[in-house]
């Protein structure tokens, strides 16, 4: 069996290929670690068994890992003289129907998620046949897209536990031919000509190193390989080494043989145990095939390759780390110089490279240097593989040529976050790495770039973070990831890592103080600066990045006691609480409901929400896509609980009793006055604050009515006005007085105001609604959603004609539409991105369809065509196609030439409002560049002291919740200010709930009220949603897990 | 103006305390066999390590796994630094600085939770807590750490891995070895469960 020179290779390749392309189907199972933790190893057991029921001559073989994990478990099939066919997400039970296929001598298409007809294993070539038009080439597939395979040359196509099948596609002819060079400096010069950099981490070049490797003379030299793939969140070694172990054993034997050494040694991480068996395995095939130990391939050159596990220490990926363990000791770094190249394991000169390195050797020896050097950009040559998980959608090891930009790899090869959440940053590099946030993701990747704005390259582990991560808690993971894998030997890194940890436990258990972040900053520079060795160099990275990029999230955990994320215990009471803009406490309101204690749910859904028979119809509800129940079936429907509950309010004697129990708390008369400008939902929310907190509150309000957007813009049929009108009643009861008719700026002086109260509080809304900038736009048949939902709202008629079309995809438009339709016209929107991309809320763009309303998407009005006589007769819209992500993760929205004329008599437009700054501007209020008022995100306080601006005035056109929650904020923040102290959570005060989390998900299914049919309904403005029944909201309230109850053991730790 | 949180989470363990556990299980039940192994299963494992001195790790890791309980007793440990001539403080050194050695007996069934960043993003530690509360495990508990604890029955050890490798799977958890991918909290109590009855594979 020993092979003794080229022939002898030669042989066995020919052996190897008739394996690969046994001229008969042949099947492989990816059996890679991961493959098998979704069931590989069922596929293939199943498989097995249909092959001999079926009494079908097939091959059946494990292969390594093709890297697509989302669609693991993958299994390629090749039919002779058809392409491979590689299918995705393959489970047993599909094994009879791919076996039956294969007797057919068909491809089996139904999980084929592409195909491959030529594989170039850049050693060899391998021609699988072509055909089958109906499957995409393997990098026409979004995840594959752009993908370049070098080092995973061929991983997932052969058995990596066959040597035979590696020497037939070409392997150990690159060493062959190392050896035959008549001088070992022309290997090193190929691998220097080729600038690869190590793909540890750290990057250095990798021909300078064992060209001092080389010219070092001693009686004994060792080549280490670095596999103690430490980094959380990074697994392309493992991979590398389960699905191709002799290439990593060919990259060292070239190595050793161009440097002089006689002895390897692979450091493989423990946990790999599927990788320590493959690569045992590899080693003695390679030692029986005479490929390893004495007089190799016939040559003078002896070379010997041992295998250690390492034992879980992360600072043993530090080469002179390494080297004490080696030895036999704890991992410990030595101070260099003297350079392992010098003085290394045992004293002797020693080489350490990272496995991927070592896989790039073979075909840099085979193609040349300079070939290499062609891939990816000056400084950064060559390929990386990258691990590409998180949250995202398609996850799995991607090798790319350096220079591609990130935003490419997040978006068009892992497509996004899954559930579609927007992807906030990426952590690459592990521990030692950095945050890299979305508005950067345009950066390319190589080391000097990811260098230049604080990440690194690393090991190329690449998580990606969504809206539900903490990048505070990222900071704090990694910190307690160094900090307890620190060696302990040199004190900043021992000592200073803990002081870290200790402040960032402080932020993000609501602790902390305004100087922890100046304390944190400084202390990781000081760690960076004098530590030892690269991992105390490197761990502040996460935290100083996320200061630099994501300083207000640590900001909002200071000041505002908020993780948003939801992340960080301490600082809230359920995740629904938590997502909610006004953190109703849910799961204790719908543990009262459960119980029947109505009254008492009543009162506190009243204290932390004064509208709740508004938010309970028409909120956008955040809280149910926090919802932990949606892990099980469906989230709760928490908005419809509370809606249950006014409903009772509103409905019966229970009415008497929730004012009479407000009144009870409302807090002894403080004197002061406090004006308010706007009765929206975000005046009225501080004013009922304010008033309960004892203050003399007056609402100046311009229309002649109380309720804002609320009466002047939603549709009778989701809001019914004389429901809002109860719950003003209620908020005038507790003794604030309503001045309707006075406009800012007109009837009412803010000068005035100032000098009359001890605070004012500006909520004037956005009314000003935004323009198209399209011909014809002046027509007075093209209407303003606002405008056409205010005349509606009041009763008077509206010439809207018959036929509409609405321009926008938010809530104005839907609800424009739906009205429209309710006034007997035909109606069509136009909405310029693809329905998911539609910021109103699902349900109501469901229901409007259900209702008769055309949906048309990626379209952009040009222009509003008129006959002769000026008369709307269509609007002209451009069609759309979505091209390149942007920065914010969605795809551009680009003309194309094709336009298209819908015929219409009016054209509603409702592409967004802006508030009217200029009654602002006058008074000296400083306004942002888009029209709303500048002030702190905390309390709300303008640039002039005690006058507070909240609402859609602030935060530009939002919804319902957002916009009261800034009113409650600035009514805690002004009751703070005036009397000196931080009322508001005393007001709101405790209830005494039963504290059981249920062993089980309880509840059934998620209830949901009845609708009114489609039919019935869209000739009327009655009330489309009729709310719960009594049962349905007791059974919803049941389904709650009570995540206000913490089951943990180490909430404080 | 700095605000203090207005709502917190109610934190309720579910452990027995301290006593109440005492009572509930009488006497506290000792390792199955805590003794130490066998020197010749020891001088077998050494003597496949040739290369003594730089073996120490190798050699440990194999008495560990050989051990029934999965630990490394402290009279094996003195054995060892005296059969290899390394000295009693190196065999320590070694011994309590690697994660992968237990100083202390290993339950029957060891329950891993991966603690990778990619299973952090998707909620690993609220799993771990979760799983080492209904254990029974408590904060000021000496039987656990924050990484590693034992029920006193010795039926089960909690752990925590720095990475599995498995990060397209998170969270990940593994027990006895054999990989679990996207667990949940009820998933995993169910799969322990499944341990406890002996009807996991």
């Amino acid at each position: 069996m020993r092979i003794h020179d080229l022939d002898g290779l030669h042989d066995i390749r020919r052996t190897g290929l008739m394996k690969l392309l046994p001229g008969k189907p042949r099947i492989g199972v990816g059996m890679g670690t991961c493959g098998m933790g979704n069931g590989a190893r069922e596929v293939f057991q199943a498989l097995e068994r249909e092959l001999e029921r079926q009494g079908v001559d097939a091959q059946l073989t494990p292969v390594g890992c093709f890297g697509f994990c989302a669609a693991e478990p993958l299994v390629n099939v090749h039919i002779p003289g058809l392409p491979l066919a590689v299918l995705g997400e393959v489970k047993p039970d599909d094994a009879a129907a791919i076996v039956q296929a294969i007797a057919l001598r068909q491809p089996p298409l139904e999980k084929a998620i592409c195909k491959i007809e030529e594989w170039d294993h850049l050693t060899g070539h391998v021609m699988y046949g072509r055909g089958l038009p109906e499957l995409p080439h393997w990098n026409e597939i979004p995840f594959f897209k752009g993908q370049k395979k070098i080092v995973l040359r061929n991983c997932g196509l052969i058995n990596p536990e066959d040597i035979e099948e590696y020497i037939a596609v070409g392997g150990y002819h690159a060493f062959y031919q190392a050896t035959q060079k008549p001088n070992v400096t022309e290997i090193i010069e190929e691998v220097k000509k080729s600038k690869l950099r190590g793909r540890g981490g750290a990057g250095y070049p990798t021909g300078v190193k064992w060209d001092l490797l080389s010219k070092t003379v001693a009686d004994q030299k060792y080549i280490i390989c670095n596999a103690d793939e430490g980094d959380p969140g990074a697994y392309m070694n493992r991979n590398e080494i389960e699905s191709d172990p002799h290439m990593l054993i060919e990259g060292m034997l070239i190595g050793a043989f161009a440097t002089g050494a006689s002895e390897g040694i692979v450091y493989l991480r423990a946990e790999y145990p599927l990788a320590v068996q493959r690569l045992k395995r590899a080693v003695a095939e390679a030692r029986e095939f005479g490929l390893i130990g004495d007089n190799v391939l016939g040559t003078s050159f002896c070379f010997d390759i041992k295998l250690v596990e390492g034992a879980g220490a992360f600072v043993c990926g530090e080469e002179t780390a390494m080297i004490e363990s080696l030895e036999g000791r704890a991992g410990r770094p030595r101070p260099r110089p003297p350079f392992p190249a010098q003085k290394g394991l045992w004293g002797k000169p020693t080489n350490i490279n990272n496995v991927e390195t070592w896989c790039n050797v073979p075909v840099i020896v085979a193609r040349g240097g300079a070939w290499f050097s062609e891939i990816g950009t000056a400084q950064s040559t060559g390929t990386k593989v990258f691990s590409l998980v998180g949250k995202i959608r398609n996850t799995g090891l991607v090798e790319l040529p350096l220079g591609t930009p990130l935003k490419n790899v997040i978006y068009d090869i892992g497509q996004g976050s899954p559930g579609g959440k927007r992807v906030k940053a990426l952590q690459s590099g592990g521990p030692s790495g950095g945050c890299i946030p979305a508005d950067n993701f345009d950066v390319t990747i190589d080391y000097e770039s990811l260098a230049q704005i604080g990440a690194i390259m690393g090991s190329g582990g690449m998580v990606v973070m969504d809206e539900d991560n903490c990048m505070v808690d990222v900071a704090r993971y990694f910190v307690e990831f160094t900090h307890s894998e620190s060696c302990g030997k040199c004190i900043p890194c021992r000592a200073g890592l803990d002081q870290a940890l200790r402040i960032l436990k402080k932020i993000t258990g609501g602790q902390a103080e305004e100087s922890d972040i100046q304390d944190l900053e400084e202390l990781g520079q000081m760690i960076k600066e004098m530590s030892l060795c690269g991992l105390g160099q490197t761990a502040p990275n996460p935290v100083l990045t996320t200061l630099r990029y994501f300083r207000h999230e640590y900001e909002e955990h200071l000041r505002a006691r908020r993780c948003r994320a939801g992340v960080c215990e301490d600082l809230f009471l359920s995740p629904c609480e938590n997502s909610c803009p006004l953190h109703m406490r849910i799961p204790q309101f719908l543990e009262l409901t459960k119980e029947g204690r109505i009254a008492d749910a009543a009162e506190m859904i009243w204290l932390d929400n004064p509208l709740p028979g508004s938010t309970g119809r028409i909120c956008q509800h955040p809280c149910e896509s926090q919802c932990r129940r949606k892990t099980v079936d469906a989230p709760l429907n928490m908005r419809e609980v509370h809606r249950f509950i006014s409903d009772q309010v509103f409905g019966g004697p229970l009415l008497d009793e929730v004012r009479t129990r407000l009144a009870g708390r409302r807090m002894a008369a403080t004197g002061k006055k406090i004006a308010i400008v706007g009765a929206g939902p975000s005046g009225l929310a501080a004013g009922f604050y304010l008033a309960l907190l004892g203050h003399d509150v007056t609402i100046h309000e311009a229309r002649e009515e109380a309720g804002g957007m609320l009466r002047y813009s939603l549709p009778q049929y989701r809001l019914p006005k004389d429901m809002l009108s109860k719950e003003l009643e209620i908020i005038a009861g507790l003794g604030v007085t309503f001045r309707f008719g006075q406009k800012l700026g007109a009837g009412v002086s803010l000068d005035v105001l100032e000098a009359e109260n001890d605070a004012v509080f500006l909520a004037t809304g956005t009314w000003k609604a935004a323009r198209a900038g399209i011909t014809g736009e002046e027509s007075p048949s093209v209407w303003h959603a606002i405008h056409f939902l205010e005349q509606v709202a009041r009763g008077e008629p509206t010439q809207i004609g018959q036929k509409v079309v609405v321009i926008g995809g938010g809530n104005a438009a839907v609800d424009s539409a739906r009205t429209a339709l309710r006034l007997g016209c035909e109606v069509t929107i136009a909405y310029r991105r693809e329905r998911q991309e539609m910021p109103a809320i699902a349900e109501e763009v469901t229901d409007a369809e259900a209702e008769g309303v055309r949906l048309q998407f990626l379209v952009a009005p040009q222009r509003v065509v008129t006959d002769k006589r000026g008369r709307v007769t269509g609007i002209e819209l451009m069609r759309t196609k979505l091209g390149d992500y942007t920065l914010d993760g969605r795809r551009r929205p680009m003309s194309t030439s094709e336009k298209i004329v819908v015929p219409c008599d009016n054209i509603i437009l409702a592409i967004g409002e802006r508030p009217d700054a200029e009654p602002l501007r006058r008074f000296g209020i400083h306004v942002r560049e888009n029209d709303t008022a500048a002030a702190d995100w905390v309390t709300y306080e303008t640039n002039r002291p005690r006058v507070f601006a909240g609402g859609d005035l602030v935060t530009g056109a939002s919804n319902v919740s957002s916009t009261m929650a800034t009113g409650k904020a600035a009514a805690r923040a002004i009751d703070h200010i005036l009397t000196g102290q931080d009322r508001l959570p005393a007001l709101l005060g405790t209830f005494d709930v039963a504290q059981a989390v249920p062993p089980e998900p309880e509840g059934g299914a998620r209830n949901v009220s009845e609708e009114m049919p489609a039919a019935q309904r869209r000739a009327n403005f009655a009330e489309v949603m009729r709310g719960l029944t009594q049962a349905q909201a007791a059974a919803e309230s049941g389904r709650c897990l009570r995540c206000d109850v913490r089951e943990t053991c180490s909430a404080k730790e | 103006m700095n605000w203090t949180p207005v709502f917190a989470g109610v934190t309720k363990s579910q452990g027995l305390s301290k006593d109440e556990k005492e009572r509930e299980k009488g006497p506290k039940m000792l390792a199955p066999d805590n003794t130490p192994l066998p020197n010749e299963i020891i001088n077998d494992i050494i003597a496949r390590h040739p290369d003594k001195t730089g073996d120490v790790l190798s050699v440990l890791e194999e008495i560990q796994q050989a051990h029934p309980l999965k630990y490394l007793p402290r009279e094996t440990l003195d054995y060892v630094a005296c059969r290899m001539g390394v000295s009693r403080s190196q065999v320590l050194s070694v011994a309590t600085f690697y994660s992968f050695f237990n100083l202390a007996p290993q339950g029957r069934h060891t329950v891993t939770v991966c603690r990778g960043t990619a299973c952090h993003t998707r909620g690993s530690k609220q799993l771990l807590d979760a799983l080492k509360a209904s254990a029974g495990f408590h904060e000021d508990d000496e039987a656990g750490s924050a990484t590693s604890f034992t029920t006193p029955d010795f039926g089960m050890t909690i752990r925590t891995v720095a990475c599995f490798g498995q990060c397209a799977l998170a969270p990940v958890a593994a027990i006895d070895h054999e990989i679990y991918g996207h667990v949940s909290d009820f998933k995993l109590k169910k799969l322990v469960s499944a341990i406890d009855k002996g009807t996991a594979s």
